[in-house]
């Protein structure tokens, strides 16, 4: 017991900002403290961010970032759903912010420390899916669409390619979610993305399982790998990360079917029971920042939700229609609505479409 | 340990040249993919598809990736405690299993096998289960004893404890299975004999039969590091920002295709392995000599 | 063996760590999970332990079964596999020269010491159709004038396929095969080989009459090892597999993530759980017939 005083006098040290020298202090400082440590918990996808927006920020207000990763926003959920590990800032795509928000667990947000939030472009200033915007920032937003190797693939303008695809039989890949697959199948055949009816469901299903023989594989969001690589001529991905690859490959590009896609839009929000609410509120606020936004969308080549940040760039980047889609192909798309119901059937149905 | 050293003729197995053209060819598949890595981490390329020429600036990447040294640390402390717990646990519990009868043996035995048998994501659900629901009531302490468990348990490495006790509960199992496999050959007379001759039962535990079980000792320590510092599902549960490991890490990390930083890091652990295991093994020779 | 009434202190000694671990960290949680599985969503994160069987009557779906049905053939042929190549090896470090098997033991845990998952991207590098194995055919075939004598080399297709996920499955648990032999042969005695080659019997016959049913509790811990963590493999499939990869490791794995359908989970997992137990069983009753048969 003798050490136990020590430690907490040095823990109070260490709050006055002298220095990490235990990593692990952040676990409650909730409790006793009223001032926030100069810390803020990240959790974010992959290549996301600016390449130096983290050091950045720290400059500008002494608060020390750190990032963690995920894969997927099922595994964002699954991590959350049992109580928050002590993560502050999340980006979740918009069917996980309404689920989220179903299930209370994000924290509203104080729009009075997020003064930036005017940098938002005005299609995005309210969401359907978070009305009025008091749960979720918009941060980037994309399609679904089709990335091919021109020398190989004749024509990639419909979702025919990569579903029905015998031209192609065995060069092409799709995602490996099941929501987004069925959903695009359902475009293909003149139905909703979000579409629960029995019967359209089941035309979707057949004709996944009938376009199997021609799928080579499911890719779990490598499908850019794969088509760099040579593995597969006609990838199902998201834009930016087939952009990424056809920076390095003249032969491949990328194009939204003529049926209509996926719009989605990645939030940034905060989880309930943040250790640091005033920090995320601090970080968001400069995510939204007009320089900021520039490095930001520079790095990830994704459609940024910042007009202010959009203003800066260049044509290369605001002209590139892989990266802003003209409007009626934007008109053609729909954004994915987030219900249990669909979830269950959506799930259950890509099982039997794997095991057929 | 005393062993059968002079064996030659037809139970010379280690010099037939199929069985040593086997395992070379073995130990060329299972290496021809490391090989492949170490190549890689080389390479001028981001995306690491073909080769763009040579590079060491993913290892300068890797080192200054402070996040990345983090998780490695965490990792190497998690297996390496794990390791210890779970061989000692693991031996204790082969040795009660072999040694005695007791009412309903069977399915205790039924029981240690459960974490082998279960799906690891359902076992990483269930420890994020009790987790939460532990940690949210002891939360509701803002002071007593159990609020000074939950600081000292905040400290490194104290509070890689959560995973440590779950990766401890998923590969002890895993120790004790072979460690019993190995000692049902043994000759119990030779424990009797010691106890005949005045040894006391640690003394006969310590000389006779750890001696005899010293393999599959060895054998079980390292599967449950090797375990430890693999296991990605469960971890991936019981992680919180300051306790990610390095598998986490690179899950999240090349799943949109692998980095040459992480081919690197992955270099770099091959490289500490190795030349840790040289230096053990160099370390144990004189001793073993003299024994 | 003795009875536990012979030597309590030693008795308790040896059973309280891992009994008390066990119940801790392990059977608390499950019952929790097994809870659920009983238990029916009232809400996307609340769920609510009503006794419902309906979690296990929706496994017993005939896609469910199908699936099961195909975790387990490809889980037999992978440990098979696993088996054939492992034996000779452990066989081979344990005739080797004393001062060698540390070393050729750590040879063979070392490649599993890097992570799974960038061993399993190493793997697809090297068998890609522009892979490492396929530039090196390439390479040899255009060497030996077949591109000039037959045509241009064509790339062999040899990932996302069932193969591949075997190939990947043995790949994955080597050494979980590896270290329970070798712990076991190390300790065979080897008069016992030496008078059945003196009494005439051939080098294949003492390996099948002598070596193998000697080794048996090796063999069988390595199986149960290796086989058991194939069946609730998701990675492997999910990397390696094409279309029709799908094991119910991952049909688990989307419960608890992307379906949020955790009761399900729950159900199918223990399912799996109870088919493993009756192939433990079974596994128990043949082996006992085996004793009795050989003697042992």
């Amino acid at each position: 017991m003798t050490y136990i005083p020590k430690f907490h006098a040095s823990r109070r040290s260490v709050l006055k900002g002298s220095g990490a020298a235990f990593i692990g202090l952040t676990m409650m400082p909730r409790f006793a403290l009223s001032q926030e440590e100069k810390k803020l918990n990240f959790y974010n996808w992959d290549t996301y961010i600016g390449e130096t927006t983290l050091a950045d920020f720290n400059e500008a207000s002494g608060i020390e970032v750190k990032m963690d990763l995920y894969a997927d926003n099922a595994e964002l959920f699954a991590k959350l759903k049992e109580g928050n590990p002590g993560y502050d800032v999340i980006i979740p795509t918009n069917d996980y912010v309404e689920r989220m928000m179903a299930a209370g667990m994000l924290d509203k947000l104080d729009k009075s420390k997020i003064p930036n939030m005017s940098n938002i472009a005005d299609a995005f200033k309210d969401a359907s899916f978070d009305p009025g915007r008091n749960y979720s920032v918009p941060y980037m937003w994309g399609t679904l669409g089709i990335g091919y190797r021109k020398s190989k693939v004749k024509d990639a303008s419909s979702w025919k390619a990569v579903l029905a695809g015998d031209e192609n039989a065995g060069r092409i890949s799709l995602l490996g979610d099941g929501e987004s697959v069925i959903g695009v199948a359902l475009q293909y055949l003149g139905h909703s993305f979000n579409s629960v009816v029995p019967a359209e469901m089941k035309a979707a299903e057949e004709l996944l399982i009938a376009g199997k023989k021609d799928v080579k594989v499911y890719a779990d969001d490598n499908g850019q790998d794969l088509l760099a690589s040579g593995e597969v001529d006609l990838a199902m991905e998201w834009n930016g990360d087939i952009i990424q690859v056809m920076s390095e490959d003249d032969d491949l590009s990328y194009s939204v079917p003529k049926e209509g896609s996926l719009l989605w839009q990645d939030c940034v929000c905060i989880p309930k029971g943040a250790p640091h609410p005033d920090n995320a509120h601090a970080f968001i606020n400069y995510l939204l920042d007009a320089d900021a936004g520039v490095k930001i969308a520079d790095t990830i080549q994704y459609a940024t939700a910042n007009a202010a940040a959009k203003a800066k760039m260049d044509e290369a980047y605001t002209g590139n229609p892989g990266i802003f889609p003209p409007d009626d192909v934007i008109a053609k798309c729909e954004a994915s609505l987030y219900s249990e119901e669909k979830t269950k059937l959506r799930n259950e149905s890509w099982t039997r479409i794997q095991a057929a | 340990m005393a062993r059968r050293t002079s064996i030659r003729g037809p139970l010379d197995y280690g010099k037939s040249p199929w069985l040593i053209l086997f395992g070379f060819v073995t130990f060329i598949v299972l290496y021809a993919p490391i090989a492949q890595l170490i190549v890689f981490s080389f390479n001028d390329s981001k995306r690491n598809i073909v080769w763009r020429g040579f590079t060491t600036k993913y290892y300068a990447k890797a080192w200054n990736d402070a996040s990345l040294v983090e998780a490695f640390t965490n990792s190497i402390t998690i297996a390496v405690m794990c390791t210890v717990i779970a061989t000692i646990i693991g031996t204790a519990t082969a040795l009660w299993l072999w040694r005695f009868r007791f009412p309903a043996k069977a399915a205790v035995e039924g029981i240690m096998a459960l974490p082998i048998v279960i799906p690891e994501i359902c076992m990483g659900v269930a420890v994020l289960v009790l987790y939460s629901r532990v940690g949210h009531w002891m939360r509701g302490f803002e002071s007593g004893p159990i609020y000074w468990w939950n600081e000292l348990f905040s400290i490194w490495p104290l509070n890689l404890g959560a995973i440590t006790a779950a990766h401890i509960a998923f590969s002890f199992p895993f120790v004790a299975i072979v460690v019993r496999a190995r000692l049902i050959g043994f000759n119990r007379e030779l424990e009797e004999a010691s106890k005949d001759l005045g040894a006391s039962e640690w003394q006969t535990f310590w000389n006779v039969v750890l001696p005899f079980m010293m393999p599959g000792v060895v054998a079980g320590a390292l599967l449950s590091f090797t375990l430890s510092l693999d296991d990605f599902v469960i971890t991936f549960f019981t992680a919180g920002p300051e306790t990610n490991t390095f598998p986490v890490k690179v899950y999240s990390l090349v799943r949109r295709g692998v980095s040459p930083d992480i081919n690197a890091a992955s270099t770099v652990l091959i490289v500490i392995t190795l030349v840790a295991t040289i230096i053990a093994m160099r370390m144990q020779a004189p001793s073993k000599s003299e024994g | 063996m003795e009875s536990w009434k012979q030597n309590k202190v030693v008795f308790w000694v040896t059973a309280l760590p891992g009994v008390v671990w066990l119940l801790l960290f392990f059977l608390i949680p499950l019952a929790l999970i097994w809870g659920m599985s009983v238990g029916e969503k009232t809400s996307i994160i609340d769920i609510e332990i009503t006794g419902t069987l309906d979690n296990y009557v929706r496994s017993f779906q005939a896609v469910y079964l199908k699936i099961i049905w195909k975790s387990i053939w490809i889980s037999i042929v992978s440990t098979a596999v696993c088996l054939a190549i492992a034996y000779p090896i452990a066989f081979g470090i344990c005739f080797s020269p004393a001062r060698w098997r540390p070393f050729l033991l750590l040879l063979v845990i070392l490649p599993f010491w890097i992570n799974l998952l960038i061993r399993t991207y190493a793997l697809i590098a090297v068998f890609r159709t522009r892979g490492t194995l396929n530039f090196t055919l390439e390479w040899l075939w255009n060497l030996a004038f077949l591109d000039r004598l037959v045509g241009p080399f064509q790339p062999l297709e040899l990932l996302y396929n069932n193969g591949a996920v075997i190939v990947g499955m043995v790949y994955v648990f080597m050494p979980f095969m590896v270290l329970p032999l070798y712990a076991t042969i190390e300790r065979l005695d080897r008069s016992y080989l030496e008078a059945s080659l003196d009494l005439g019997a051939s080098q294949w016959r003492t390996f099948f009459s002598v070596t193998v049913p000697l080794t048996m509790p090796g063999i069988v811990s390595g199986i149960i090892l290796v086989f058991i963590p194939m069946l609730g493999m998701f990675l492997v499939p999910d990397l390696l597999g094409g279309t029709n990869a799908i094991m119910i490791g991952n049909v688990i794995t989307d419960q608890f993530k992307a379906a949020n359908d955790w009761p399900f989970g729950a159900a199918l997992s223990f399912l799996l759980m109870y088919v493993t137990f009756a192939a433990l069983a079974l596994r128990a009753f043949v082996s006992a017939r085996i004793k009795g048969a050989v003697g042992v």
